[in-house]
């Protein structure tokens, strides 16, 4: 091999690392900067809430806004639904039922008294959470709910979701 | 070219070779070579050809509404800058400034009024923009030898896109009810893409709940990020236009005249040798040296260019004096307005993403990302591809409703008024909880809380 040639392999192996040094520079320095908009701490309020005595529940239902939930009961019996539409994550509103009915849910009667419909795509569901009609591709979620050992507060766990047979009876 | 008339000594003292003598340009030029002069020293004009083809100017082809735009744009850039010492970026403070800027600073819903106008207007000029270029096939090179104009399309579809993310992101700054639920219909789209959906909706709130990690993402894209971005593509978009030879209107007139110039050629028997000697007869592609066909820059060009320029600026002004910017309540997490509908833009979306869940086999496919992901990007893929799949020939270059693109230009128009018509449902025909009215029909009374 020439002196020259051997010159002009020196000369482009030095300007290929040079671009490659440049690419891998810049590409670090932006992965870094994009790295640093993703959270490493979530400030997000608490799955786990306490919601109130369970006396302080009326028979029927009771929406918290805060949570987007709506608690149900019927006696000593409460089940917690999901505001929250499973479509695009508006707060769906509950209507009451002109008359209330009695449906099977989750295996068991359930007497029902409202049902909901999302303000943003029209979507529709049924007093116990069922798809309707409209755009929402699954039902309303429903929550665990416990009675704190501590003060006896109803606590629902927005992490846990439960079938449709879950009932807490409150002694 | 030689035909500079003779100007007065005083007018021209000699100068230094690549020196400007004047503090400022000419605005009346006297001569070819003034003419060339004021465009090419003029910094904010340099871009601009010195010549030009005189059809490309006409109102009738191009309605001008690329300039429109870009007027708007620059209207939006300087609105926009005292409302950025006006605005703060807090969700604390968000609404009550915007709402000091309605109602207690001086001018300030005028200013606030001609941002949002010119926004409006913006998406509906680039959209029309789009459109015309569609229907005269001005992405296509008439001319060939070298012309990329597919790409030019390809950068205008992403400044349409561009623009419309630019006034999401704009939208939501008042955080009032319209921002907060604009944001949580907006994200959710981005969610519901299967597996990394969480994840991307995750990084673009900046957290899983929209609070203030959010709103400041948002306003660094509507503020430096995105604006950037297309002020870069703008310079580029203008810079190959001038590259691809102008206006599509020029490649037309130029096969024209080829086609002329070529017929007696072909009878000659000179032409082999002419071309040796270089006395044949030379035929340019664009014939933008043609006397007859073009005009200078300064005045013509700059002329009505500052006629759609500064009209748009007077067409906004006025509208500003007389409608005020709406501003919802608060941003409330707790209640969703009912019914929640996003700007006239986006409904035909909020249509699709409303009509497009289904269930095959027990399997469902939400609406939200049919509707709200598969299917712009689709519209977005044959937009790009488009050019590419276009077999018109050449002379349907810079003609509106060429008859060989009388197809492709009735699927468009189509198309066109499919979202159209989708845009009008969801203006006038929906209602609380997102049903069908009729607008002479009465919305059912609903509790405001329940």
């Amino acid at each position: 091999m020439s002196e020259e040639h051997s010159k002009k392999d020196r000369r482009e192996f030095l300007v290929k690392m040079g671009i490659g040094a440049g690419v891998v520079g810049i590409g670090t320095q932006a992965a870094a900067s994009l790295r640093s908009l993703l959270p490493n701490v979530s400030y997000d309020a608490p799955t786990t809430v306490k919601l109130g005595l369970p006396t302080d529940f009326p028979d029927g239902m009771k929406f918290l806004p805060e949570q987007r939930l709506f608690v149900f009961r019927e006696g000593k019996v409460f089940h917690a639904v999901s505001a929250v539409c499973t479509h695009l994550g508006c707060t769906v509103r509950a209507e009451a039922l002109p008359q209330p009915e009695t449906m099977e849910v989750g295996g068991a009667p359930m007497r029902v008294t409202h049902r909901f419909a999302c303000p943003c795509h029209g979507s529709k569901y049924t007093g116990d959470g069922k798809v309707a009609s409209g755009p929402a591709p699954k039902a309303l979620a429903w929550y665990h709910l416990t009675v704190s050992t501590d003060d006896g507060q109803l606590v629902v766990d927005l992490a846990n979701e439960v079938g449709r047979d879950f009932r807490l009876t409150v002694a | 070219m030689a035909t500079a008339a003779k100007t007065p000594p005083d007018a021209e003292a000699p100068s230094a070779p690549g020196v400007h003598p004047k503090p400022f340009w000419s605005f009346k030029p006297r001569s070819d070579r003034e003419a060339g002069d004021a465009i090419v020293a003029n910094f904010a004009l340099h871009w601009f050809p010195a010549k030009v083809f005189k059809p490309s100017l006409d109102w009738s082809y191009s309605f001008w509404l690329g300039t429109v735009s870009a007027a708007l744009l620059l209207l939006l850039v300087v609105s926009g800058l005292p409302l950025l010492f006006l605005y703060v970026p807090s969700v604390e403070r968000a609404y009550g400034s915007v709402k000091d800027i309605e109602w207690v600073v001086t001018f300030g819903s005028w200013i606030r009024s001609v941002h949002r106008l010119s926004a409006h207007l913006m998406v509906a000029a680039v959209f029309l923009h789009l459109v015309r270029v569609f229907l005269t096939g001005a992405y296509k090179n008439g001319a060939g030898r070298g012309q990329r104009r597919q790409w030019n399309w390809v950068i205008g579809v992403v400044m349409l896109l561009l623009t419309l993310f630019l006034s999401f992101t704009g939208y939501l700054l008042p955080w009032d009810q319209l921002a907060f639920w604009a944001v949580t219909v907006g994200t959710n789209i981005a969610a519901s893409i299967p597996w990394v959906g969480p994840e991307i909706r995750e990084l673009l709130i900046g957290g899983r709940n929209i609070d203030q990690a959010t709103l400041i993402r948002f306003y660094v894209l509507h503020v430096i990020f995105l604006p950037g971005l297309l002020g870069a593509l703008f310079a580029y978009h203008m810079w190959r236009i001038r590259k691809d030879g102008g206006l599509a209107r020029v490649d037309r007139a130029a096969t024209l005249r080829e086609k002329q110039a070529e017929e007696p050629v072909k009878t000659k028997t000179y032409t082999l040798l002419g071309v040796a000697r270089g006395t044949a007869p030379a035929i340019r592609a664009a014939s933008l040296e043609a006397r007859d066909l073009t005009v200078n820059a300064m005045p013509d060009l700059v002329r009505r260019a500052a006629v759609a320029v500064l009209g748009t600026f007077a067409v906004i002004s006025v509208l500003a004096s007389f409608i005020r910017s709406p501003l919802e309540e608060a941003a409330n997490a707790l209640v969703t307005p009912n019914p929640a509908k996003a700007p006239w833009y986006f409904l035909w979306l909020q249509e699709i993403v409303t009509d497009t869940t289904f269930t095959i086999a027990g399997f469902t496919v939400n609406g939200a990302f049919l509707g709200g992901v598969i299917l712009p990007s689709l519209i977005l893929l044959a937009l790009t591809a488009w050019p590419w799949l276009d077999r018109s020939p050449a002379e349907a270059t810079g003609v509106w409703f060429h008859g060989s693109r009388r197809k492709q230009n009735a699927f468009f128009l189509l198309a066109v008024l499919v979202v159209v018509l989708l845009t009008i449902v969801g203006t006038f025909l929906r209602g609380p909880s997102w049903q069908l009215f009729w607008p002479w029909q009465a919305w059912p009374e609903l509790p405001t809380r329940i």
